[in-house]
């Protein structure tokens, strides 16, 4: 008797499943990798974010195009300056009022646009509550869903109330805030699988302000006007005029120029005349190839749109 | 030229993960991949119950890891059971009961537990008692090889991969593996079993 045979005929009913059964560890995991668990996370990664199905099928139904060639640019559209457009970004912010500190037991909503790069359009609703221990939104069957979220040490997300406590330690002078942003360790060590330190220090600089920007729910008005002045003095930044967010809305259009052949730009897009943030823009300036196989094309963009945000006592409300 | 597409196709799981250090999101294509097949795995082992959560704590251990994949290797399912063998060993005890169980009373807890009813419960074969009681008597690391290639088809290769160990490691775990299994069958002649191992790997 082969017991190598008998063993491979012991439990060999064990069903594969179907991915019903498989949906909540999916789930577990697109929320991790969509960075959803913390909704504010930075929006050059969340640029993507609710785009699961879209991403996948990037990486698996691939197709190869007929010999184009990459490195095609884009055309540049109408620039401004910087420290002109964003002093006058820093005059409206810091005439705005300070809000109150929310509970720890109320929820931060926001409700937001995608479109992807085939023209697929998506709106998302979520809730996170101040204290961070628990998120919320609609699952596919349209009812809410509560998740408990497990503390991530090694991850450089915060939640809202941690995000409050930090942007109110910050300097409000532009130099000062720069200089802390760019030695702040949280920042440079974390996330622990891939760590901030290996960017551009230009780079991250623009990145972590523009994660503070997003944080509008809990900013005070003083340090976001030092935070349009202190983008203005990192080397690389522009300003470019009517770029479009998400819902259409043109904006101005707020991004890093690093390294010499970038393969994508990143805009954050501010309302031209209250300066709050419309969305984000992720526009591919090269194909971007991966194994001979073209993920995403030059001129094609992601771009995200804010439609509603503000602080609620229930998950599930809107303000 | 973009008329001229060639038709899809499939990146390798190396590919996959290199591009989802860029896009994170694609990272659920592994699992569409492999979950269903590291699922039944999971099962077989450990029961339906559990085999949700060490299949959700796997990917998302793996996600994080990522970084970490040696993006020589065109396959990740070695990665992902190696991943999952930690995950599985956390449960080893219920693991041995379940085999006790099966070895004294004929009652497969495991099967029962993926049964869609209860009229489908069907007593195991006498075979199946006997090798519950090997398995309940192997070495974690001894059952580990042999589960790998029996019921999650690796190869030694994957194994070796799987577990961080040299290929003869595998080979001798899996020799141990096999002479309990064969004594609890009731033994045959070993000569021909060194015949069989010596086709595989």
């Amino acid at each position: 008797m082969d017991d190598l045979k008998v063993l491979k005929e012991m439990r060999a009913d064990a069903p594969e499943p179907g991915a019903e059964r498989l949906r909540t560890a999916r789930c577990r995991l697109t929320e991790a990798a969509e960075g959803r668990r913390m909704p504010y996370r930075l929006g050059f990664r969340l640029v993507m974010a609710g785009a699961l199905a879209v991403a996948v099928a990037f990486a698996v139904v691939l197709v190869r195009g007929g010999g184009e060639a990459p490195g095609h640019l884009p055309p540049a559209g109408r620039l401004a300056n910087p420290a002109v457009v964003l002093e006058q970004a820093a005059l409206v912010a810091e005439k705005r009022p300070l809000g109150s500190a929310p509970r720890s037991d109320q929820w931060q909503y926001r409700k937001y646009l995608t479109v992807q790069s085939d023209g697929k359009v998506n709106t998302f609703e979520e809730w996170i509550r101040y204290d961070g221990t628990q998120s919320a939104g609609h699952g596919d069957t349209g009812r809410l869903e509560v998740r408990r979220l497990k503390p991530d040490p090694g991850d450089d997300d915060l939640s809202p109330e941690q995000y409050r406590e930090k942007l109110l330690r910050l300097p409000t002078n532009p130099a000062e805030l720069l200089a802390q942003v760019q030695g702040d360790r949280h920042w440079i060590d974390k996330p622990v699988e891939d760590p901030g330190g290996g960017e551009d220090p230009g780079a991250r600089a623009f990145r972590v302000l523009s994660v503070y920007l997003e944080q509008q729910a809990v900013m005070p008005p003083k340090l976001e006007a030092a935070i349009y002045r202190a983008l203005a003095k990192i080397p690389g930044a522009r300003v470019e005029l009517d770029v479009r967010d998400a819902a259409g809305r043109p904006g101005v259009g707020v991004y890093h120029e690093s390294g010499r052949n970038p393969i994508s730009r990143h805009y954050l897009i501010l309302d031209p005349r209250t300066y709050r943030l419309l969305g984000n823009r992720m526009l591919h300036l090269r194909d971007e190839v991966l194994d001979g196989e073209i993920l995403a094309r030059a001129g094609s963009a992601h771009t995200t749109a804010e439609l509603a945000s503000g602080i609620v006592d229930q998950p599930g409300q809107t303000p | 030229m973009i008329a001229e597409t060639e038709p899809v196709e499939r990146i390798d799981d190396a590919a996959l993960i290199r591009h989802s250090l860029r896009e994170p999101p694609a990272f659920a294509a592994l699992f569409d991949r492999h979950a269903p097949a590291l699922h039944r795995y999971v099962t077989r082992r450990l029961g339906d119950s559990l085999a949700d959560d060490v299949v959700a704590d796997t990917f998302l251990a793996a996600f994080k890891r990522r970084a970490r994949y040696d993006l020589g290797r065109p396959d990740a399912r070695p990665w992902l059971y190696g991943i999952a063998a930690n995950l599985i060993g956390k449960h080893h005890r219920g693991e041995i009961r379940s085999y006790r169980a099966l070895a004294r009373t004929g009652v497969d807890e495991v099967a029962d537990s993926y049964a869609d009813r209860v009229e489908e419960r069907v007593s195991a074969v006498a075979a199946h008692r006997d090798l519950a009681r090997a398995l309940a008597t192997l070495s974690a690391a001894d059952r580990e090889v042999l589960l790998l290639i029996a019921w999650a088809d690796l190869t030694y290769e994957e194994v070796a991969q799987a577990l961080g160990i040299p290929i003869g490691t595998v080979r001798s775990r899996l020799h141990r593996a096999r002479k309990k299994s064969r004594d609890a069958l009731g033994g045959v002649d070993p000569s021909a079993l060194d015949d069989e191992e010596s086709d595989r790997g």
